[in-house]
């Protein structure tokens, strides 16, 4: 094809116009990948990133040092911060941070908010194994946030029937499976979690867990995240 | 003299004049010598620079001194200044500028609204988490020291830091700029100034 003078001026200036800008703005935008509101989604599916850092030999030691860039929000002692939704790192198993970690940076879990401090330019994969054992032996805080206790029997009947079976009796998770400990974890981080589980919000959510949500009023989600925020982990 | 003898003496002298050569450049090097020639002008002698707009390099972290430099070089990160200075000089040049500088003993900096200060200091210690503020101290240290790559602010020129803030949250600080363009742009302009006078005021 032969373009006219005049088109591929005005070709020159629609390259112009998408590639110079944009290069610029996007370049800690959190890529987008395929999660559950994909046909044939699988969850846990194996990932390059993660499989680096699971067979790292991770040390706890430079694990501390590179929580470094973490801690501006999770505080110093992993508590995060109950009022703003920052999760509760301490105490979580290594694998369940590794898979988080890699979900976000892959897009598989949306976080746009943390994205620019989760990158590779700032944290390798083998760093974020070293960070993972870190937080993994850190002691689990008490103080955390929890809801309003009113619907605690409710709350209890849920867990033991929906949620016990992968997260634990006692909310202690599963490090092989990679289900997170909940025990502790902020009330405020485990509703809102939940419910956009719930919702595909939560787009790195596994696909069973779902399921059972489905059936969950917005009182049911409170409930039983009011009474995971309560449980003390068996480890 | 024969021609053999004057060989050897010409050789003496020149091993000798080799050896005064590589003692100079121990105590001297170009590097050291373009500090207190160039980079003196806007930076101070010591590197603790007496304009407001020409940070103060003293005492700041040597990995992060080498990573401006060379980024300076590339064009990584843009300054009409800086560029054409570094353009010519090595890879071990930039490495004894930066240990020269690092080396030096920083002084205290200046407040101009101490009104500010105490925004600023809640929000170096403790971020905001209204807007996903991290705390700066997470990274740059309780003290301002700084570590490695990330850079000292203690005692740096508020106006400097302004400048670099406005960068970044504008897109026009490339360098770093992953995680501080986050930063800077969740800032409101009075916590921007605020953490400015407040990392001015640290020892």
């Amino acid at each position: 094809m032969k373009l006219s003078p005049r088109s591929s001026i005005l070709a020159a200036l629609l390259i112009a116009a998408f590639s110079t800008p944009a290069a610029q703005a996007d370049f800690q935008q959190q890529p987008r990948a395929a999660g559950i509101e994909t046909y044939g989604y699988t969850w846990n599916s194996p990932d390059q990133d993660m499989n680096r850092a699971l067979a790292h030999r991770a040390d706890p030691g430079k694990g501390e040092a590179a929580y470094k860039v973490c801690k501006g929000c999770h505080k110093a002692d992993g508590a995060g911060l109950a009022d703003a939704d920052y999760p509760q790192l301490a105490g979580q198993h290594a694998s369940v941070i590794i898979k988080q970690m890699m979900d976000i940076r892959a897009g598989r879990r949306d976080n746009p908010r943390m994205y620019p401090f989760a990158g590779e330019w700032i944290v390798s994969a083998e760093e974020i194994a070293d960070i993972a054992a870190y937080l993994q032996q850190l002691p689990i805080p008490s103080s955390n946030g929890k809801g309003n206790g009113y619907h605690l029997p409710r709350g209890k009947t849920l867990y033991d029937k929906d949620c016990a079976s992968c997260h634990g009796k006692t909310g202690e998770g599963n490090a092989a499976n990679f289900y997170p400990m909940v025990a502790g974890q902020h009330f405020s981080y485990l509703k809102r979690e939940t419910r956009e589980s719930r919702d595909h919000g939560r787009r790195n959510a596994s696909p069973e867990m779902v399921k059972v949500l489905k059936g969950y009023s917005d009182a049911d989600v409170e409930a039983v995240s009011d009474y995971m925020s309560r449980l003390k982990a068996d480890r | 003299m024969t021609a053999c003898s004057r060989k050897i003496t010409v050789a003496i002298g020149l091993i000798g004049g080799f050896w005064l050569a590589g003692v100079a450049a121990a105590s001297d090097s170009t590097a050291i010598r373009l500090a207190h020639d160039v980079c003196a002008g806007c930076h101070g002698v010591d590197g603790n620079s007496l304009v407001p707009n020409f940070p103060k390099l003293a005492g700041q972290q040597k990995v992060y001194l080498l990573r401006e430099l060379k980024d300076y070089r590339s064009g990584k990160r843009v300054s009409e200044i800086m560029a054409p200075l570094v353009a010519e000089l090595g890879d071990g040049d930039l490495e004894q500028l930066a240990a020269y500088y690092a080396k030096q003993a920083p002084a205290p900096g200046i407040v101009n609204d101490p009104g500010l200060l105490a925004v600023g200091k809640s929000l170096y210690l403790n971020g905001n988490s209204t807007t996903d503020v991290p705390a700066c101290e997470s990274c740059h240290e309780a003290d301002g020291s700084g570590s490695g790559k990330f850079p000292r602010v203690a005692g740096q020129h508020s106006e400097y830091a302004l400048d670099q803030f406005r960068l970044y949250a504008t897109g026009k600080r490339t360098n770093g700029a992953r995680v501080m363009k986050a930063v800077a742009e969740r800032m409101s302009e009075e916590e921007t100034r605020a953490v400015a006078e407040y990392m001015a005021s640290m020892p």
